[in-house]
């Protein structure tokens, strides 16, 4: 049974249409990667999901629920949570109020405190806690950003480039991150360029290209579909 | 006790600062037995302002929504503490009135609040709105003069504005002299620590949260209209609070205390003082309304253009405010000078104290 | 039936003009800068000082009008050296900063000039259609409304400098990054904002008192003339006005200047629920 279900979904801005008659739907525990050259519409498809965008037509169902025109923080109260591909987080709050604010969605008291401790150890920022968030590193931002995506139990979470900015080993520890939470149950989709992580976690990929749909499939059949490596034209030594 | 007025949202979380908290009460309670009565009724006349001080500051440090309208909900309500104590018949029926006219000034201000954050009216168009409306309402009230504009037995009287209401009364008592300067205090004390409580809590999370970047706080699942009108009603419904006071203080309002240049004073005493901090915003408009008061003595315009001059600096010196900054400037100093990690001034955090 | 229409269409005209002119300075910069000047309504008060003091020492009043509009624009490229360029990356901060200069400018002239100086009268002249009389000078101000719509349109549009100024407007980065001095731009467009509200105070100086704090008569107007046409100058100010200008029209026939005043406001609020971009954002859209 599809989690996500995206029903010949377009959106324009003027002119352009920046997502055209998408159609794709995503099971529940599956670690779907969404791939395609820069301005394929990856990102809008993502806002389109979130509701930072309404769709210019088509549907959105969301555990058989229509949420085509539901605001934002009503989808993320129905289970999804999104982690933005410029890190947003709180710069000017201290690390562990950055996480508090999601905590507090679900948990209270020790409950809450004993949480926060086990994501500041899991994403490695037990020693930054008191910190502001605009003072850490690049790699960090993104960390802590995840974890507060982790920290509303989300049912279905969106990574955009969640490894953008992280060294080799870093971003291999995001990816089986990615893979215990899956093993958990958690559905993923993730944006991403970075090929050699995707060859880790993905479980089946779907390459946008121009605002629709190009090639579906695990990562075997798309990479060896000789449109996608023309598309991909240049940017071949990544596949 | 304390773990709910401290937290990571106000300075001064420290066993120090609550001493220094209750001496100030301490004197502030013994000052009327010292002082004479002229003296203690001025002393309530600056306290009046310090609602719509601590009001501006959830609004615009805390919540980040730059109203220029806080006189605007001080008229209403103070209006409508001048209506109702007549209206009602006066005597105790004034305390009615007091509490109505504040929930009508929250009512107006729920209503101004939705149109302006349901239409995403954000940043600089929030402050010139609000302004709007605070100067339509100046310019309203000060062409009823006519005897046409009266509602019941009250007539609002144009620019010479509204006279002959009772103040607060109870039984016999009126609330004046050194009675209304203890409410006063009372009222003072439980509006800043319950302003505390509320920006140290979840809500007060979410508050800041807001400030930082709507956008993020909404995709954590906040709905961040209703937070922001929520922050937006107690800000005004405080500015109504000084409204009303302020009529039954004096038996008397005009418009000249909506208008300009009465709506720059809350965003003077605040900017100057620092937004962001609760505690900064009572002790720094209390030291402006004291020295304001002393040079209108000698002249109003004189004080006025030393107002101005004082937001301009601000602005251009220490854009976070003068006592907020001179305060840090100052612990930092005592922290290094005694040597010490100071942990209890810092901000503190749930299940830590 | 035409002398009714025509006393319609003075009505508007008059209201249009007002609009128009209070708020086409305060337009351009905040389109340009984006920075609201609090300080407009002083920029006008200065316009009209200028054009009576000019007037009682014996200077032609259109002269004198001319001069005042300059006044006021030299006053403002001084203003937004010392004080408004420290700010153009904190707007919210520059709303503060100007409204103070607003408050000592007002209090200041308060103490130095007095509450109220004498005079000149409204030029006399008017005219009749039926039974109507209508004065001629209320044409004028509508004319010049017109005029100065035509002026910022030319300006923008057909000059160099509009040209620049444009694309300073649109990406600053690269508009200097392709030789353009914003600096130097900024200043002259809040000079010709400065000068665009003295010029509406010198246009309404014969018809209103004259006191320090005759600003705030005209702030309220320009304010919501801006807010409902947007960002967006040359296409949203003149719709709005002219919007506006038929609301407070319909209102004040049908039941007076208060309701008008306070109707306005109601509508603003209802249009910005519905419109929160402005006038500007939709006609933008249409011309895409």
């Amino acid at each position: 049974m599809p989690l996500i279900d995206i029903k010949d979904v377009s959106r324009r801005f003027g002119g352009l249409a920046a997502v055209s008659h998408v159609n794709l739907s995503i099971d529940q525990g599956e670690i779907h990667c969404l791939i395609g050259p820069n301005g394929a519409g990856k990102s809008t498809l993502f806002k389109l999901i979130i509701g930072v965008y309404e769709p210019s037509a088509g549907t959105i169902l969301f555990d058989n629920a229509d949420i085509t025109r539901e605001r934002p923080y009503a989808r993320v109260q129905r289970g999804m949570s999104i982690k933005m591909q410029a890190p947003s987080v709180f710069k000017e709050l201290p690390v562990w109020q950055n996480l508090d604010i999601a905590l507090q969605q679900q948990r209270s008291g020790d409950d809450l405190v004993m949480e926060r401790q086990r994501l500041l150890e899991l994403l490695d920022l037990a020693v930054h806690d008191d910190k502001l968030a605009g003072a850490l590193a690049h790699g960090q931002q993104q960390w802590l950003e995840i974890g507060m995506a982790l920290a509303l139990r989300p049912r279905l979470l969106l990574l955009d480039e969640p490894t953008a900015g992280m060294s080799p080993e870093e971003t291999h520890r995001t990816g089986e991150l990615i893979k215990s939470l899956n093993r958990d149950g958690m559905t993923v989709i993730v944006v991403e360029h970075d090929m050699a992580f995707i060859r880790q976690i993905a479980q089946r990929v779907t390459v946008l290209h121009l605002g629709q749909i190009f090639a579906d499939g695990t990562l075997e059949q798309v990479v060896s579909d000789p449109r996608v490596e023309e598309i991909y034209l240049g940017k071949a030594h990544h596949v | 006790m304390l773990s709910l007025v401290n937290g990571p949202q106000t300075s001064g979380n420290g066993r120090g600062f609550w001493l220094a908290f209750l001496a100030v009460l301490t004197v502030a309670l013994i000052y009327p037995v010292f002082a004479d009565s002229y003296d203690v009724g001025n002393f309530s006349y600056f306290l009046i302002w310090i609602f719509m001080a601590l009001g501006l500051s959830l609004i615009w440090g805390y919540g980040g929504m730059l109203t220029f309208g806080q006189t605007f909900f001080f008229g209403i309500a103070g209006y409508g503490y001048g209506v109702l104590a007549i209206v009602l018949g006066g005597s105790t029926t004034t305390i009615a009135a007091l509490i109505l006219s504040v929930l009508v000034a929250v009512l107006a201000a729920a209503v101004l609040g939705y149109f302006m954050i349901w239409g995403r009216i954000s940043g600089m168009f929030f402050g010139i709105v609000t302004l709007a409306a605070t100067l339509s309402l100046a310019f309203f009230l000060g062409q009823t003069a006519g005897p046409e504009w009266h509602i019941g037995e009250a007539r609002l009287n144009g620019f010479n504005g509204m006279k002959g209401m009772d103040p607060l009364t109870v039984g016999d008592i009126y609330i004046e002299g050194t009675i209304l300067y203890y409410v006063l205090i009372a009222l003072i004390v439980a509006v800043y620590l319950g302003l505390r409580m509320l920006v140290n809590s979840r809500i007060g999370n979410v508050i800041v949260a807001i400030r930082e970047d709507p956008q993020r706080a909404e995709m954590l699942g906040y709905d961040v209209r209703k937070y922001q009108l929520l922050t937006f009603c107690i800000g005004s419904g405080l500015a109504g609070l000084s409204g009303a006071l302020y009529t039954s203080w004096g038996q008397f309002i005009t418009p000249s205390s909506i208008g300009l240049p009465a709506a720059a004073m809350p965003i003077i005493w605040v900017a100057f003082s620092g937004r962001s901090d609760l505690t900064a915003t009572l002790v720094g408009s209390f030291l402006l309304l004291f020295g304001f008061q002393t040079i209108t003595i000698y002249s109003q315009q004189a004080a006025l253009v030393l107002m101005g001059a004082l937001l301009l600096g601000t602005v251009m010196v220490m854009p976070q405010g003068f006592i907020f900054g001179v305060a840090q400037i100052a612990s930092r100093r005592w922290r290094r000078l005694a040597g010490r990690d100071s942990a209890g001034d810092g901000p503190l955090r749930d299940g830590e104290t | 039936m035409l002398p009714e229409l025509f006393s319609l269409f003075y009505q508007f005209a008059d209201v249009f003009a007002f609009l128009i002119l209070a708020s086409a300075g305060l337009a351009i910069v905040f389109g340009m800068m984006g920075v609201i000047n609090m300080a407009h309504g002083e920029f006008i008060m200065c316009g009209a000082y200028v054009t009576v003091g000019l007037v009682n020492l014996g200077v032609p009043l259109p002269l004198a009008q001319i001069a005042a509009a300059f006044t006021a624009g030299l006053i403002g490229v001084v203003i937004e050296i010392l004080v408004v360029r420290k700010f153009y990356k904190r707007p919210l901060d520059s709303l503060l900063a100007t409204w103070g200069l607003s408050l000592i400018v007002t209090q200041g002239m308060l103490i130095v000039v007095g509450s109220s100086i004498r005079g000149i009268g409204t030029p006399e002249g008017s005219f009749a259609v039926g039974d109507y009389t209508f004065s001629t000078y209320r044409i004028i101000l509508f004319a010049c409304a017109l005029a100065v719509l035509v002026g910022i349109y030319i300006l923008f549009m057909r000059t160099r400098f509009g040209v620049i100024a444009r694309a300073t407007m649109q990406n600053a980065g690269m508009a200097q990054a392709l030789g353009a001095r914003t600096g130097r731009i900024y200043a002259i467009s809040f000079g010709i904002g400065a000068g665009l509200a003295g010029l509406c105070g010198a246009l309404y100086a014969p018809t209103m008192t004259l006191i320090p704090t005759m600003g705030a008569t005209f702030i309220v107007e320009s304010f919501v003339t801006v807010v409902v046409g947007g960002a967006n100058v040359l296409l949203g100010t003149a719709p709005a006005a002219m919007l506006l200008a038929l609301v407070r029209m319909a209102l004040n026939a049908s039941y007076g200047q208060i309701i008008g005043q306070i109707g306005m406001l109601f509508a603003v609020i209802a249009i910005i629920r519905i419109l929160p971009e402005g006038l500007s954002s939709i006609l933008a859209r249409r011309g895409r």
